[in-house]
């Protein structure tokens, strides 16, 4: 019988009903649409990391830190048998070395990143490298990004020097060419980055079989005089950045869902005071406060459920049409985060149902708390429409 | 009959002297005297370091004392910001100091290849602390004539291969035993860069340049000119110079 009267008076409410339902409708949508967004720049930040970069984990030299280029030198040694004997799909031979490109007068310093050919587990585009498999002779092939092509004003078949030191610091230079400009989705590999092969950087650094770190598809358990750093280690800033960025998120959408609930109170708090008299009658008529209550609260109740219900009917289209084209992140390509394609939508049943919840549970709560004041309402009082001043 | 022996007599003359000249010139002996007329057991110097990165240039004055090959003392005396910068070798570490920041900075390992205050010279360049003719094997390549005078070239190649540069080429002459040019190579055998000694003048019963003008031969329009101003031998020098406690204000 509430629920009967309850929807009635909703619907009696007319425009102000409307617009309860719809603001919460669309900060539900908002609510859904943000944090699946976040959730697909991560997924795809983080995979972007992982087929370029980290892998399953790295196995490598015992203190040895990519900010710290002078140390990089210091930081090698021949992979162990354990490890060399994995599949090309299992592991990742990579070194890395100090160099320095001269371009234009200008000197650039470069991570010389050297990387098994024949490795599968990670996805770099280094096939003009595959093809260069003599020896190293008056010239470096070398491959590099498009962000260092930009920066650097690189293109394809440009020469220029090279310099580096060996193994036991005797400085050396070479022409280095240009193969190929190749589009690297992770910034991290691309900027300051001369890509070679890996026994060409062996060769000119003398530096047989050495290498940096071994990419893995995870931890293989211990090897000698190796370390193995897993993902979080390796990804750590890229996650705090998410993190943040999620905490961001939340804090936002808690300031709408506030605006909403204010709203819905007000609504719930006049209809109270301007209905005073029918709420009068109603007790006259032997309704107790707790069912005068309830009655409010379900009015109140029936705008989060009206809301869900246009959240549905409004968000599925809208999804679905922003899943076709995806978010334009190309602005984010001069800073180092790890995305460079449009990213989509990835949603989590239940993160969305959790926030659903907590929209429609706060609604309820705000629809309930102002109308707790009849319970102590006089039946004559309300009558006269003086119960509540 | 006279005129045709005086004739013959000059021929002779000519034919002895070019002969003398094709003589091959001891190398690593050659090495060693030019060594032992640039090292000395003490040095003051008084000079400017002129770095044109071919945009600007700037002159730094500096004062120097060496001790051997191991030990040195700079200190900047211009211009206003670099003033009072100074700098302290021994063995095979240097010390960096600023006024600015009132610190003391070890400069070592991979650091010493940086740069040293913009210039052409990297710390470790400025660093070399081994006789030429001890760390190098010459081998002679013949005559040539460079500015004017016959000059011998050298190849010298490391003794040992952790030798920054692996092969030099210097252009000596040898009757004065002192080097007028020198290329130093990558192992590739890139030229990477070039020191000319200029105005050379006897201090003492020594030869010295009045100027070294140095080059990043991978850079263009850049150079660094090291102008001595005042050079004594055989000075005394106080030890607390080479002692860590000078490097404050």
């Amino acid at each position: 019988m509430i629920l009967k009267v309850a929807l009635r008076n909703f619907a009696g409410q007319g425009m102000r009903a409307f617009l309860n339902v719809s603001v919460t409708a669309l900060i539900i949508i908002a609510t859904i649409f943000s944090l699946s967004l976040l959730n697909g720049f991560q997924a795809q930040a983080l995979k972007n990391l992982s087929t370029t970069d980290v892998g399953g984990g790295h196995y490598r030299v015992p203190g040895f830190d990519i900010m710290s280029p002078t140390d990089w030198e210091d930081l090698t040694q021949e992979v162990p048998r354990q490890l060399s004997q994995f599949k090309h799909n299992e592991k990742a031979e990579v070194l890395v070395q100090q160099g320095q490109l001269f371009i234009n007068n200008r000197m650039f310093p470069v991570q010389l990143r050297g990387v098994e050919m024949g490795q599968q587990l990670l996805d770099l585009p280094m096939d003009h490298l595959l093809r260069r498999q003599q020896p190293v002779a008056d010239s470096v092939p070398i491959i590099i990004g498009t962000q260092m092509s930009r920066k650097s004003k690189l293109k394809v078949g440009d020469q220029v020097v090279m310099k580096w030191r060996d193994k036991h610091g005797a400085v050396d230079a070479l022409d280095a060419e240009v193969v190929d400009v190749v589009p690297l989705v992770n910034p991290r590999v691309d900027e300051g980055v001369a890509w070679l092969r890996l026994d060409h950087l062996r060769q000119i650094t003398l530096r047989s079989k050495e290498i940096t770190w071994v990419v893995v598809e995870g931890n293989r358990g211990k090897v000698e005089g190796l370390e193995f750093i897993d993902t979080d280690y390796l990804m750590r800033d890229l996650l705090a950045l998410l993190a943040n960025d999620r905490r961001n998120t939340r804090l936002i959408i808690g300031i709408l869902l506030m605006l909403a609930a204010i709203s819905v109170f007000n609504t719930q708090y006049l209809n109270i005071f301007k209905r005073q008299k029918e709420i009068g009658t109603l007790m006259a008529m032997g309704m107790t406060p707790n069912q005068i209550i309830r009655l409010f609260t379900v009015e109140g109740g029936l705008a989060a459920v009206g809301a869900v219900l246009m959240a549905v009917v409004l968000g599925i289209p809208f999804f679905a049409w922003f899943q076709i084209s995806g978010f334009d992140v190309s602005h984010l390509s001069g800073t180092g985060i790890p995305v460079r394609e449009n990213i989509f939508l990835e949603f989590n049943v239940r993160e969305i149902a959790t926030a659903v919840s907590i929209i429609v549970g706060l609604m309820i709560l705000v629809a309930w708390w102002p109308v707790r004041r009849i319970s102590n309402l006089e039946p004559t009082q309300a009558l006269r429409g003086r119960g509540i001043t | 009959m006279l005129n045709r022996f005086a004739r013959f007599l000059v021929f002779f003359i000519l034919l002895a002297q070019s002969v003398a000249c094709a003589e091959e010139v001891d190398a690593q002996k050659l090495l060693e005297e030019i060594d032992a007329n640039l090292w000395a057991d003490t040095k003051h110097i008084q000079g400017r370091l002129i770095i044109d990165n071919g945009r600007r240039v700037r002159e730094l004055k500096q004062e120097t004392w060496m001790e051997g090959v191991t030990k040195s003392y700079s200190r900047y005396l211009s211009p206003a910001r670099e003033r009072g910068t100074k700098m302290l070798k021994v063995k095979n570490k240097l010390w960096l100091y600023t006024p600015q920041t009132d610190r003391k900075i070890l400069i070592s390992g991979h650091l010493l290849r940086q740069s040293m205050m913009g210039s052409d010279l990297s710390y470790e360049d400025m660093m070399e602390d081994v006789k030429v003719s001890r760390a190098y094997l010459a081998t002679f390549e013949g005559y040539v004539e460079y500015e004017g005078q016959q000059t011998a070239i050298l190849t010298l190649k490391a003794r040992k291969p952790n030798s920054t540069y692996q092969t030099r080429k210097i252009w000596a002459d040898p009757v004065r035993y002192v080097v007028l040019k020198e290329i130093r190579f990558a192992k590739s055998g890139k030229p990477l860069k070039q020191v000319k000694y200029l105005d050379y003048v006897p201090i003492d019963d020594r030869l010295f340049p009045r100027q070294m003008v140095f080059r990043d031969l991978l850079k263009t329009d850049t150079k660094t000119t090291y102008a001595f101003d005042l050079i004594e031998f055989g000075v005394d020098i106080p030890s607390r110079y080479f002692s860590q406690s000078i490097l404050k204000r």
